[in-house]
């Protein structure tokens, strides 16, 4: 990929006060991605990881203690006023609950006019045009401009959370869960929506969720988060076929199956325990609290990132045994 | 084993009066869950499955008058029409519940043990030192490290698996004989919500419970279930036991909703496969099947006539589609 990436995170650390004194929660630390134009890129980790607090970081909705984003290059801590405020623009949020995300008592016209008019669009014809235009974009017919959101089914909200913030022409779409909320005869048809959207309007999107296999066939790419760190990344495929990375390997696992023959071959593996407290992470490697291959070395130090193939690379000391299938978290866990 | 089963659903319908409006959330609804049994009874928002299980129960929000009608038999006992005096001594102890939300389903000010222990107290008369014994029990057998340091912590210390664990040690305390899980999972996990499901699985064989399992997501079923109802809109669809629905489901509902969940081999950035359109609001009763405008199998008569649930070719298995039971008459 010769491309520049249209979003770049580098080493971003987000921390909060704890409530015991003097503690910080490292959310988010030193965390690098690369989002590239048209891409839809998944970030995939239990809830507690931090996964959320990235998202809202690169926003701007919660503050960095440390690192830089850079939008199209630009660094957007650098800006202030509105320089910020028209970068910012490029960069938009898709809320998990279409029914919280949206006023009850606005219409849906009401609800984009105001999204339009914050985009700068001052002419009411203009905004008129382009209001027709995002409607039809995610698929909503014109009619329903009159209805007011609370008269809308969830799928319906979530296509008027999407228009609003389509309305401003972003480059990138940060999505925290956009589907969970639906129900299931419903997802699909969000998620068609999102892949249109990158075809037709090449918007980039970070598509934050705990759903591995809706990931895996949205993603081209996939960040696994695991404690406010990027344990593994790679292209999709690779990522799920051959995972490098214990925890990758075990939440993998952990997806239960539909098929009850299947699901009957299916021994383990049962992931131990959960996310430990943020607050004390595990010295060394994040994971070896719950890693069934942890050995004394991952104590003593944060394993480096191991490069497995190109664009693929896991933080675990025996990433590349994990990679060829010499080692398994799965097995340890069977025996 | 014994052949009369402990939960008797037949014909079972709600209907709901607020203030301001009329819903029948429970069309005609039959099943039945015998003892040691999993019953899993899936549908989307909506769909009823929470309500039919609740409105029996008396666990109705305040504000709404229910009616229902048709027969819900417990252990031969009728609860519909059943006083609510009556109905509250099974609420706890015939009956334990596990409800989606761990937080809010326990009392944030309370110590894990005190709350574990007014159950037993309530439903099987201990004395509260018996009582405190019999949480420790429990709190080991929903496999909690650590029991009795566990007992005397608040819900807001505990992970969200760990709260659910403790919801379930709650649930069996009045030992009950059925056990009603609404959507036990759904604020979980993956990885604690296969856990959690291996934990209930494994606590209602070994004291030989009914469970009924209330869920949205199919990918929970295979694991836990025996049998399996399908709702949409109201009515059951599909009802029959998990390794034949699931393997080869039959009416159009169930075979969209497992088709939608994204396969492995499907191509990266390929569409994803769903239903189309989107399900009915809950108002006046459709006449027709509720799923005809939805469905591309749908004739004229899809439209007008109810669908009765009927034997298909697998005499297992029950399905409420016409054109899927006449393709058996045909074959």
């Amino acid at each position: 990929m010769t491309q520049v990436p249209v979003l770049k995170v580098e080493n971003l650390q987000t921390r909060f006060k704890s409530v015991q004194r003097g503690k910080f929660v490292h959310a988010v630390d030193d965390v690098s991605i690369e989002l590239y134009p048209g891409e839809i890129v998944g970030l995939v980790g239990e809830s507690g990881c931090g996964k959320s607090t990235l998202g809202r970081t690169i926003v701007g909705l919660e503050k960095a203690s440390s690192g830089r984003v850079l939008l199209d290059g630009v660094d957007l801590s650098a800006l202030s006023g509105s320089a910020l405020r028209d970068s910012r623009r490029a960069l938009q949020y898709v809320f998990q609950d279409p029914y919280s995300s949206l006023n009850d008592r606005q219409t849906v016209g009401e609800a984009l006019d105001e999204a339009l008019v914050i985009a700068g669009t001052r002419s009411p014809d203009e905004r008129d045009r382009r209001m027709k235009e995002l409607l039809d974009q995610v698929g909503l017919a014109s009619a329903v401009r009159d209805r007011h959101t609370r008269e809308l089914s969830g799928g319906q909200r979530q296509r008027v959370a999407i228009a609003r913030s389509l309305a401003v022409n972003p480059r990138v779409l940060i999505c925290d869960e956009p589907v969970s909320a639906l129900d299931l005869s419903i997802r699909a048809q969000v998620m068609n929506l999102f892949l249109r959207l990158q075809k037709d309007l090449g918007v980039a999107c970070l598509f934050i969720a705990h759903d591995l296999a809706l990931v895996r066939q949205a993603a081209s790419r996939v960040y696994v988060m695991y404690l406010g760190k990027i344990v593994e990344h790679g292209p999709s495929q690779e990522l799920y076929d051959h995972p490098g990375h214990p925890y990758s390997q075990m939440l993998l696992a952990s997806a239960p199956e539909v098929d009850p023959r299947v699901e009957k071959l299916r021994k383990g593996p049962l992931m131990i325990g959960e996310v430990p407290s943020p607050t004390n992470p595990p010295s060394g490697c994040r994971f070896r609290t719950r890693c069934p291959l942890a050995v004394d070395d991952c104590a003593k130090a944060i394993p480096p990132s191991h490069s497995l193939s190109p664009g693929h690379s896991a933080a675990c000391i025996f990433a590349q045994d994990l990679h060829c299938g010499t080692r398994s978290a799965i097995h340890m866990q069977a025996a | 084993m014994r052949d009369e089963p402990l939960l008797n659903v037949s014909n079972l319908t709600v209907n709901l009066l607020t203030a301001k409006s009329a819903v029948r959330p429970v069309d005609g609804v039959s099943y039945s869950v015998r003892q040691g049994e999993c019953l899993a009874i899936v549908g989307e928002s909506g769909s009823g499955k929470t309500v039919m299980n609740f409105a029996p129960l008396g666990l109705m929000p305040t504000g709404v008058t229910t009616m229902l009608s048709g027969s819900v038999k417990l252990e031969g006992r009728e609860l519909i029409g059943m006083p609510e005096s009556e109905i509250q001594k099974l609420r706890g102890k015939s009956v334990g519940f596990i409800f989606q939300d761990p937080m809010s389903a326990l009392n944030p000010v309370r110590r894990i043990g005190r709350q574990i222990a007014e159950m037993a107290e309530l439903h099987l008369n201990m004395t509260p030192r018996a009582a405190e014994a019999r949480a420790l029990e429990l709190v080991k057998l929903v496999g909690i490290s650590d029991p009795l340091a566990r007992l005397r912590q608040y819900p807001h210390e505990l992970s969200g698996g760990l709260r659910q664990r403790i919801v379930i040690a709650i649930a069996l305390a009045g030992e009950p004989k059925l056990l009603i899980a609404d959507e036990p999972t759904t604020a979980l996990d993956v990885t604690v919500q296969a856990q959690i499901l291996r934990l209930l699985k494994d606590v209602q064989r070994r004291l030989n419970m009914a469970m009924v399992l209330i869920t949205h997501d199919m990918g929970v079923v295979a694991g836990a279930a025996d049998n399996i109802v399908v709702m949409y809109a109201a009515r059951a669809a599909e009802c029959g036991p998990v390794d034949k629905v699931l393997v080869s489901p039959r009416h159009p509902y169930t075979k969209g909703l497992i088709n939608a969940i994204p396969r492995r081999e499907d191509p990266i950035g390929s569409e994803f496969r769903g239903l189309p359109g989107i399900p009915p609001t809950l108002g006046a009763p459709i006449t027709g099947c509720a799923l005809a405008p939805r469905c591309e199998l749908a004739v004229l008569s899809c439209r007008n006539i109810r669908p009765p649930l009927v034997r298909s070719d697998d005499s297992a298995v029950l399905v409420a589609c016409p054109v899927v039971n006449q393709g058996k008459a045909a074959a």
